[in-house]
């Protein structure tokens, strides 16, 4: 099977002509996992295939370009191949892309996580894969997510004790995926949320997909003091919420597993809460599938997660792409 | 009922995840006010901001790194190379790396049963860190103590064994509010009491047991030294309150002086006596009473004043030959004088002390600073000016009302510098920050250029590393850049394509025959990141040794008239 890089971000099945997260014209098929930036066309007139979500997502984010939906288990067939897309637990609409061919199987992962994110379409995976394409965005030992109701938990007791201290709670979290799940884990809670624009309108994908987002508005600079405030860190940084001065602020992202977090931004609380799986659920399942040929992505650390599969007896090899620095 | 070492490290986590300090110490206080027994409180002050020994014992465990981390990775079972450098390289701290590697990998857990370690237990394993030289047996305990640890107390444990900041937000200033706070003391009787005793453990003992006042000072137990500020302008808003003495270009100590006894100490509070034992000689000789002078030493020869590249040749010297004691003889210019009479007189007033000061000069012969009272701004130039002709950094402002504020950089002293230079350098490595910066690219070697030096084969060559100095944002865009330039990596090094172009600032240039240029720069700091520049633009080894050599000849005004001190004062 023939796997090659393809821009900055893509994948390629140059026999195949397919592409995955793939920004150019040199393929037939070109299938996007979710609506990140960072896996997004960025041609947005590109002609693409993916799920009803990650389109809805995509054009509330400025993707113009046409796109056929695709749902999750029903194949689309080409000359070459058969395409699947399995739901990845990432964020709501992502997908991971399975495809069949006579060369063999490639399973895409795009961003993933398992166990899913309760704000998601759950994650499934194909029962025998050759290829595994993974990201590996957290593959170090050191990572190891506490258990999704230990963060859920640590979630709704921040913004209670903080709002009966008098302050106003504020999580920084990314404005898809991280920050709805959040307003799903505060939810229970029902306090008024408020959260920044960016997030905001991508909040009625997630209500129409039956994910309770909870009581929220639209961030009001005038009206946001004592309410749970959502917003991403650099919008912290320009202002928002600048009017209150009884605050505390609280980190939710996997990189807020490391100490320094605490001191570059100056936050009161780390939830190390990630939408990446860890580094041994990324082990276990790469010794579940048993693939013929794990190619490792979005990492700077290939080289331990293939000592790793070494020692298990797993073919891997390092596809060289940039590892994006937000967790999203 | 003996206090546990859990108790200590869940503290020191709590006040890792607060934020205020006043809160921080809150909780300190909190929990010192939780220990029994004097000798648990000794330790719990200690551990907290010393480590592992009391920072004047002098005793360490000598536990380096990589003992330490080896150790551990051994422990985890998991690769050094292939697995806890990366990891390290990651999160920028090895005790952190440990921490997580312990609660995370099945192999380590198995081996850890909980064992509720008393705070002398863990001193007991530090002494046995102390006894043992050999890195096999150091790592034999490490792994013994370890099984009885959780991870979050082997971070702890590692970070007091090293002597280092625990990284809490909570230094010695917190430590001590925190006592004072637990016990109902003034803050600042507790500080003195640590500013005698030197030692946190015991001032907290002293807290307790309203024996505050038992901390005295004694001869021969430095003191931390009063420093000073920079001034930014040379403006200051009533100069009358100011007395000027000029700023020299040496190495400031402090002399201890009781009959033929005497000793040198550095600002670190290291004893430095016998480099310099023709300044021992001098005390020796004038006959002087029970005294701590607080001063600087400088090599002066044919009333000249010579610059602090020459003093190096004495520094650090067990023995020093009699040709080197010839070629750089040194002095030691008194400017304050701190014990007298068998009595510590940090409180009385500058001026107080400095009467003292010329008294004993008159009878003794001791050089000490001319000091001058400011008229007004003019007068300040002048003197500052002259100072530079005497080959001295610049000028000192003492504020006459102040009392000796050891240990403390207030606004009582001001010092006035002129920049020793800038350079334009480029970029050749960035190292991983630890701590705060951990995760990023935050330490720089800067290099100048040799392109056309025909001593040199290379480009660029390294003068100084520096960090710092420049904002949050500028460091993000720097990493950006960063990445696009790496060509090789060396552990947390990377090595990058020389295009970054950094303007530095530094105090000075010595010479270091250990460094490729031949040359270091005193405390290089960025002064812009000059995105403008390009590396053709760099200063060359030419341009370095240039500035060193202009700094060697520069005509040195003698000391005849207008002196910067003088042996015997005019009264």
């Amino acid at each position: 099977m023939n796997i090659t890089k393809a821009g900055y971000h893509g994948i390629m099945l140059p026999d195949l002509n397919i592409g995955f997260d793939y920004s150019g014209t040199g393929t037939q098929h070109t299938f996007i996992s979710h609506a990140h930036s960072d896996h997004m066309p960025r041609n947005r007139k590109s002609s693409v295939y993916c799920t009803e979500n990650t389109y809805k997502l995509m054009q509330r984010r400025g993707f113009s370009g046409e796109a056929t939906i695709l749902d999750f288990g029903n194949p689309l067939e080409t000359d070459l191949a058969r395409i699947t897309l399995f739901p990845a637990g990432h964020i709501l609409g992502s997908a991971m892309v399975f495809v069949e061919s006579v060369d063999g199987s490639v399973l895409y992962t795009g961003d993933y996580r398992t166990p899913a994110s309760p704000a998601s379409e759950g994650f499934k995976i194909p029962e025998q894969v050759d290829h595994l394409i993974t990201e590996a965005t957290f593959s170090l030992p050191i990572y190891k997510w506490a258990p999704h109701e230990e963060l859920s938990q640590q979630v709704r007791n921040f913004a209670t004790k903080t709002l009966e201290d008098g302050y106003t709670p504020i999580f920084l979290a990314y404005n898809l995926g991280k920050a709805q799940e959040v307003m799903h884990m505060l939810a229970p809670l029902g306090h008024l949320v408020q959260i920044h624009g960016a997030g905001y309108k991508m909040c009625d994908v997630y209500e129409e997909a039956g994910i309770d987002l909870g009581n929220y508005e639209t961030y009001d600079r005038k009206t946001c003091e004592g309410k749970i405030l959502v917003t991403t860190s650099s919008a912290l940084n320009n202002g928002f919420a600048s009017n209150v001065s009884k605050k505390r602020i609280a980190y939710c992202s996997g990189w807020a597993a490391r100490e320094a977090a605490r001191a570059q931004l100056t936050v009161h609380e780390l939830i190390p809460l990630s939408d990446h799986l860890d580094f041994f659920e990324l082990i276990r399942l790469c010794e579940e599938l048993n693939p013929k040929m794990v190619h490792i992505t979005h990492t700077p650390n290939a080289n331990v997660v293939q000592h790793y599969l070494d020692q298990r007896n797993i073919n891997s090899r390092f596809l060289d792409m940039e590892a994006e620095e937000d967790d999203q | 009922m003996n206090n546990l070492f859990r108790q200590l490290t869940d503290t020191a986590k709590q006040i890792a995840e607060t934020r205020s300090t006043n809160n921080k110490i809150s909780i300190g206080a909190k929990y010192f006010k939780t220990i029994a027994t004097d000798d648990d409180l000794h330790l719990a002050a200690q551990f907290l901001s010393e480590g592992a020994f009391s920072s004047i014992s002098g005793k360490r465990t000598s536990v380096g790194s990589r003992t330490y981390s080896t150790c551990a990775a051994k422990f985890c079972e998991v690769d050094y190379e292939k697995v806890f450098k990366p990891c390290k390289r990651a999160l920028g701290s090895s005790s952190e790396t440990i921490e997580k590697l312990m609660h995370n990998l099945e192999p380590a857990r198995k081996k850890r049963i909980e064992k509720q370690l008393t705070l002398s237990e863990v001193e007991k394993i530090y002494q046995a860190l102390y006894r043992l030289s050999s890195r096999a047996d150091k790592q034999e305990i490490l792994r013994e103590a370890w099984t009885k640890m959780s991870p979050v107390e082997i971070k702890y444990f590692i970070r007091i064994m090293t002597q280092g900041s625990l990284r809490i937000g909570f230094e010695t200033r917190s430590v001590i509010s925190a006592l004072a706070e637990a016990f109902e003391k003034e803050v600042q009787d507790v500080r003195y009491a640590h500013m005698i005793t030197g030692s946190t453990g015991r001032t907290a003992v002293l807290c307790r047991n309203n024996t505050l006042d038992e901390a005295t000072f004694k001869l021969f137990h430095p003191i931390s030294f009063m420093l000073a500020s920079p001034i930014e302008s040379r403006t200051v808003d009533s100069l009358e309150g100011y007395v000027a003495e000029e700023k020299f270009d040496g190495m400031r100590a402090q002399t201890h002086v009781s009959g033929q006894k005497v000793e040198l100490y550095s600002r670190d509070l290291n004893d430095i006596t016998q480099s310099f034992p023709e300044i021992v000689q001098f005390f020796v000789s004038r006959n002087l009473p029970n005294l701590v002078l607080d001063g600087e030493i400088c090599v002066y020869k044919d009333e000249e004043i010579l610059p602090f590249q020459l003093l190096q040749k004495r520094m650090g010297r067990k023995k020093p030959t009699q040709k080197v004691m010839e070629e750089y003889p040194v002095l030691f210019i008194a400017y304050d004088v701190l014990y007298h009479s068998d009595q510590p007189i940090f409180e009385c007033s500058l001026t107080k002390r400095r009467n003292l000061l010329v008294q004993l000069s008159n009878k003794h012969s001791l050089p000490i600073t001319n000091q001058f009272n400011v008229r007004d701004q003019e007068h300040i130039e002048e003197l500052f000016e002259r100072a530079l002709a005497h080959g001295n950094e610049g000028l000192m402002l003492k504020k006459k009302k102040s009392s000796y504020e050891y240990g403390q950089r207030r606004k009582s002293w001001l010092k006035v510098k002129k920049p020793g230079g800038t350079l334009d350098t480029v970029i050749m490595y960035a190292h991983a920050g630890s701590g705060k910066r951990g995760g990023y690219y935050s330490d720089f070697t800067l290099g100048i250029s040799v392109k056309e030096d025909e001593r040199y084969e290379e480009e660029f060559i390294p003068i100084g590393k520096a960090y710092g100095g420049y904002t949050d944002e500028e460091m993000k865009r720097l990493n950006e850049r960063i990445k696009e330039l790496t060509v090789e990596r060396y552990g947390p090094t990377l090595g990058l394509i020389p295009k970054i172009m950094v303007e530095i600032e530094f105090d000075d240039v010595q010479v270091n025959n250990r460094t490729k240029a031949n040359y270091t720069l005193r405390l290089p700091r960025f002064k812009a990141i000059r995105w403008d520049l390009d590396p053709k633009d760099t200063d060359t080894l030419k341009d370095v040794e240039r500035m060193y050599q202009e700094k060697i000849d520069r005509e040195r005004l003698k000391q005849d008239k207008n002196p910067s001190f003088h042996l015997k004062a005019k009264q």
